[in-house]
């Protein structure tokens, strides 16, 4: 089948040479096990994901993602909460979340939005936070509120089968179902399509009443699988 | 592998899967056939339209004559690519040459309206019939088997040109009193593999490599008629045609299915 693949150095690759701090290096061992090499340097990862490590490791628990006070009563507010741990040490540190199929990913300077379900670990440099996503999340059934990381360096996501990656561009927008989204990155714009028609009320609908709509440019990360939505079924 | 292939409309494959668990289709002003829910994104202009549309009667009336299914059937019509997959479960696509195939209605993703859907006579399972792709989802990758076989309830996908599936049940059900309340209960030891379905004829057997199942979808009943496989339970004191030998009501503490076991 044609396939044009990337070179692996665009999308999953550490920041440039000439970086100062010591940076961690994220790498998938088989599809659902992430493993994280750090020298001294720590990495943020879901709370109780580690599987294994070698070497010597500290791990302390975060209150409100790693974001402060203010972080945490948003976290708190948006019901978007987040438990997170913060890993540092020396060696190779594992994980892994439900036998979900990890993704990594790189920022360089852009911002990636996911919901914090799906976020397995992100390098300790990147900044986190929420943000308000509308209806989408409404429709999704993920709350109205997800997790953006925004910074340079590497990130984790997890999710129902191995994810798809499709580029937006300005010329081809793409449409999503709310349950199978999981993640997008870069300057996207997110609208929200219905087609509900009076045939829907009449229990005839289309069966995808809801999408996500995105234009601009960007990926976005779509899981072979679907959550149960409200939408799900109309 | 690391999802490191970063898809767009030009690269995407046409009609074919991008992983295991994500088939594409490409719509060029065509139509398919398509599960609710099963739709996880498109690029292009594509619209999705309950079965009973109006416009849509010439094409059902040819290729979709299942009334129970209706509600769970949508068709996409337009031109864009559109990404199916369902429950990160394996989705392959099978092309029929002017064949048959049977498969669980809830495995079924999508069809080419150049194909036929019909209900099964087996409950719970849909026809296919013509010349056509479609696709279809399976935990695990499908294995193709040739009859004489039999094989679990659960690993079945479907089957192929084969005439005559039927119930095959190990000896032990005859082994009286005991044997009977064995198999019921589980009490004394059940290898849990009694019960199978037997093929025979010509044919290939689909089976998936595990024995998870797709939630069966909510089908309704079929019409309630002498004859018909499934219509619902005799009501008692409503035998009519149902139960070969007049079903007498059932009492209070009967053991089930026992008293047949046993002749009674």
């Amino acid at each position: 089948m044609p396939r044009v693949r990337i070179p692996p150095a665009e999308l999953s690759s550490p920041p440039p040479a000439g970086y100062r701090r010591p940076v961690a290096t994220f790498r998938l061992q088989g599809s659902k096990v992430l493993a994280v090499d750090v020298t001294g340097d720590a990495v943020r990862a879901k709370n109780g994901s580690m599987v294994a490590y070698e070497g010597r490791m500290a791990f302390k628990k975060m209150s409100g993602g790693g974001e402060g006070l203010r972080g945490m009563v948003t976290r708190r507010l948006t019901g978007e909460q987040m438990e997170v741990m913060e890993v540092r040490g020396q060696g190779t540190c594992y994980f892994a979340d439900r036998a979900s199929d990890v993704t990594v990913l790189a920022l360089h300077g852009d911002k990636l939005c996911v919901e914090a379900s799906n976020l397995l670990c992100s390098d300790g440099g990147l900044r986190t936070g929420t943000t308000f996503t509308g209806l989408r999340g409404g429709a999704g059934g993920t709350g109205l509120f997800t997790t953006t990381v925004e910074g340079s360096g590497q990130v984790a996501i997890t999710s129902d089968g191995p994810a798809v990656v499709l580029r937006v561009t300005p010329r081809y927008p793409l449409s999503v179902d709310p349950g199978a989204y999981v993640a997008h990155q870069g300057d996207l714009r997110q609208s929200f399509q219905s087609g509900v028609t009076f045939r829907t009320l009449l229990g005839e609908g289309g069966g995808e009443a809801f999408q996500i709509r995105f234009e601009g440019d960007g990926l976005v990360y779509v899981q072979p699988s679907e959550r149960n939505t409200v939408g799900g079924d109309v | 592998m690391n999802a490191s292939a970063v898809h767009d409309p030009s690269t995407l494959p046409s009609d074919d899967n991008v992983n295991p668990y994500t088939f594409c289709v490409d719509l060029k002003g065509s139509r398919w056939f398509l599960q609710k829910g099963k739709m996880i994104a498109y690029y292009g202009d594509v619209s999705f339209q309950g079965v009973g549309h109006g416009a849509l009667d010439r094409l059902v009336r040819t290729s979709f004559h299942s009334p129970m299914h209706a509600g769970d059937w949508v068709v996409a019509e337009g031109s864009g690519k559109m990404l199916l997959a369902d429950r990160a479960f394996d989705v392959n696509s099978y092309d029929l040459d002017e064949g048959n195939l049977t498969v669980r209605s809830g495995n079924l993703l999508a069809f080419e309206p150049s194909l036929s859907l019909k209900q099964s006579i087996v409950p719970g399972f849909l026809t296919l019939i013509g010349t056509g792709t479609f696709v279809a989802a399976s935990n695990g990758p499908v294995v193709f088997m040739e009859p004489p076989i039999r094989v679990d309830p659960q690993a079945l996908v479907g089957w192929a040109d084969c005439p005559s599936p039927c119930h095959h049940y190990d000896h032990a059900y005859l082994s009286g009193v005991l044997g009977g309340l064995r198999a019921l209960t589980g009490i004394g030891g059940a290898s849990g593999e009694e019960h199978q379905f037997e093929f025979v004829g010509a044919g290939t057997v689909l089976l998936q490599s595990s024995e998870a199942l797709l939630p069966e979808r909510g089908t309704g009943t079929v019409p309630h008629e002498p004859g018909v496989p499934g219509g619902g339970a005799p009501h008692p004191g409503h035998g009519s045609g149902q139960g070969s030998h007049g079903s007498a009501p059932r009492l209070p503490g009967q053991l089930g299915d026992l008293q047949r076991r046993f002749g009674l």
